[in-house]
């Protein structure tokens, strides 16, 4: 289990993602919006950052390098 | 003390006789008994602090007699409106913000006693001494006054005996309140604390609350509440002033560690004073009453008159002053909604703006209300779709992440950026809400690097990861005190669609 911290743009506040090694980017992304819904949802197409960045959304989080305790955000909008 | 054929003598011809008692030591060097461990920095010979004046220059029996009479004042106005019945008249949600401020305030009050008797022993002229003698005083009484006030209403509602309860829990607010509090008031030496809690906290800060707050509490005829303000503030109105000339002999000294001090503890107090004062003007107070916006509040009885204060001892403004102002107009909104969406996890219950209060905040907040609210149509149509009552379906259920300085939930910036950012240290990761607590980290790193927060102690066993457990079994709530919706989201204004003969059948 890898815990890191998710931003949901239009939220108010960060949150606690549980996150396997061998998850998608995208389905870490779900995991954040299902948590985040009550106050902010994002519809349409989203972009997953890790340190600024984007990150493919068919990549999983080792693969995308992500550390325990590492932040990502969840944007509006398909990656530029 | 009788002057010949003069009677008595003027006040100001005896009183350094009993506040300016300071000698030369020749049994112990000046160093060991005033260590820079306690007394602070930088460390200077006595002659450096040898003026050291404040305006109030209070004597012993002037203290006892001025106390005396507030004491008095206090007890009469408990007397005639300080009954359960008294406060039951109170609008739901003052009542609220009430539980949030008696609960933050009494035993940090306690801690005070504590900073206030560091000076007294090793504050470095006497009259800085004694000026903290009485300041510890004061505190003892700010301590008890609300202990003793709220106390008479746990029987009517047991969220009120959070009052002495929060400091004791592993709430997540007490482990902020506990935070800010060890460092501020129970570990400071006595130059840091003289700067941090006398000239930043006191003089800065607490006119906001003892001011602003009391204005409103006379709005909504809380006149216990205003009462105890008004007497606690003419104590902070006192020794609050043994802040300024402590700040200008370290100007003198060491400009570069006094604007240190200055930066830090304005920005830790920002983050507490938004919180507790925040949530009460610009959510929990009934429309009706309300006279002033937070940030309008701030303006007047905080920012002025520190600036004014930096300019007098020619020091600059904080470093994040910018960021600060962008605070003014987000913080305390995202906060409250963060944790309106978790309200089961603190001890006093929260309000939905409603139309007219969202109108109202868009008026206060033009730059920042229109990504805010959204969120709040969001959160009230949830409550449309759920029944009244049923607070856990408009509610958080995943674990919330807290900043690694100042406890507090990861909430700053704005809901399009927020300001959380990660730094590896010592072979560890943190999470800072903003960069101004990541700096504060930066500085002293020895100092906060050994704290665990929330999420670390959930990740280490220390604590349950299911939100209820950690609510009942960590925090320390149960069904009878943990934060509800104050009208159980059955809002006049939150129409809800009839239900149809058919599904009221199905649920029956």
């Amino acid at each position: 289990m890898i815990p890191l911290y998710g931003f949901l743009e239009g939220d108010t506040i960060g949150l606690l993602v549980l996150a396997e090694a061998d998850d998608s980017i995208a389905e870490v992304a779900r995991k954040l919006q299902a948590a985040a819904r009550l106050r902010a949802a994002i519809d349409g197409p989203i972009t997953v950052l890790y340190e600024g960045k984007p990150v493919d959304p068919q990549s999983t989080v080792a693969d995308a390098g992500l550390q325990p305790l590492a932040r990502f955000d969840v944007r509006r909008g398909p990656a530029a | 003390m009788l002057g010949r054929g003069t009677g008595v003598l003027k006040r100001d011809d005896w009183l350094d006789l009993a506040r300016k008692l300071d000698w030369d030591l020749s049994y112990v060097s000046e160093k060991d008994a005033f260590p820079e461990v306690q007394s602070g920095r930088p460390w200077l010979p006595h002659a450096e602090w040898a003026a050291w004046d404040e305006p109030f220059r209070t004597s012993y029996p002037e203290y006892v007699a001025g106390q005396h009479a507030k004491e008095a004042s206090v007890a009469a106005v408990r007397e005639a409106v300080g009954r359960v019945e008294d406060y039951q008249r109170l609008p739901q949600g003052w009542l609220e913000g009430l539980k949030l401020h008696a609960a933050t305030l009494p035993l940090a009050e306690f801690a005070a006693v504590v900073g206030n008797l560091r000076a007294a022993r090793f504050g470095r002229d006497s009259a800085w001494r004694s000026a903290a003698l009485l300041g510890a005083l004061d505190e003892m009484r700010h301590a008890q006054i609300p202990l003793l006030l709220m106390h008479d209403l746990v029987r009517w509602d047991p969220q009120f005996d959070w009052t002495h309860k929060l400091f004791h829990t592993n709430n997540w607010v007490a482990i902020a309140a506990r935070h800010l509090s060890d460092e501020l008031l129970l570990a400071s030496d006595a130059i840091e604390f003289a700067i941090a809690t006398n000239f930043v906290f006191e003089t800065g800060f607490t006119n906001v609350q003892f001011v602003g707050l009391s204005a409103l509490a006379h709005g909504v005829g809380d006149k216990m509440f205003e009462k105890m303000v008004g007497s606690i503030q003419s104590d902070e109105a006192r020794h609050s002033q043994i802040g300024a000339p402590v700040l200008a002999t370290v100007v003198k000294h060491d400009r570069r560690y006094a604007q240190y001090l200055l930066d830090k503890w304005f920005w830790r107090s920002w983050l507490l004073f938004a919180v507790v004062t925040g949530f009460s003007m610009d959510y929990l107070t009934p429309l009706e009453h309300r006279t002033s916006s937070f940030k309008e509040f701030m303006h007047e009885w905080v920012l002025d008159q520190f600036l004014r204060s930096l300019d007098e001892f020619g020091l600059k403004r904080p470093w994040y002053w910018d960021t600060f102002l962008e605070g003014l107009d987000n913080y305390h909104h995202m906060v409250y909604a963060s944790a309106y969406s978790y309200r089961a996890s603190v001890w006093f219950n929260f309000v939905v703006p409603g139309p007219r209060e969202r109108a109202w905040l868009r008026e206060k907040y033009p730059a920042s209300w229109p990504d805010f609210d959204p969120i709040w149509q969001r959160i009230s149509d949830r409550w449309r779709e759920s029944d009244p009552g049923n607070d856990f379906a408009v509610h958080g259920t995943a674990i919330v992440s807290f900043c690694d300085l100042c406890q507090l939930v990861l909430s700053n910036g704005t809901p399009r950026a927020n300001a959380a950012n990660v730094l590896d240290h010592g072979g560890r990761r943190y999470v800072f809400c903003s960069a101004p607590c990541r700096w504060i980290f930066e500085q002293e790193p020895e100092r906060y690097a050994g704290h665990k927060g929330i999420v670390k102690r959930v990740l280490a066993g220390d604590a349950p990861a299911n939100l209820i457990a950690l609510v009942q079994r960590y925090f320390g709530l149960d069904y009878d005190t943990w934060g509800k919706d104050a009208f159980g989201g059955d809002y006049p204004w939150l129409a809800r669609p009839a239900k149809s003969a058919k599904s009221e059948g199905r649920q029956a």
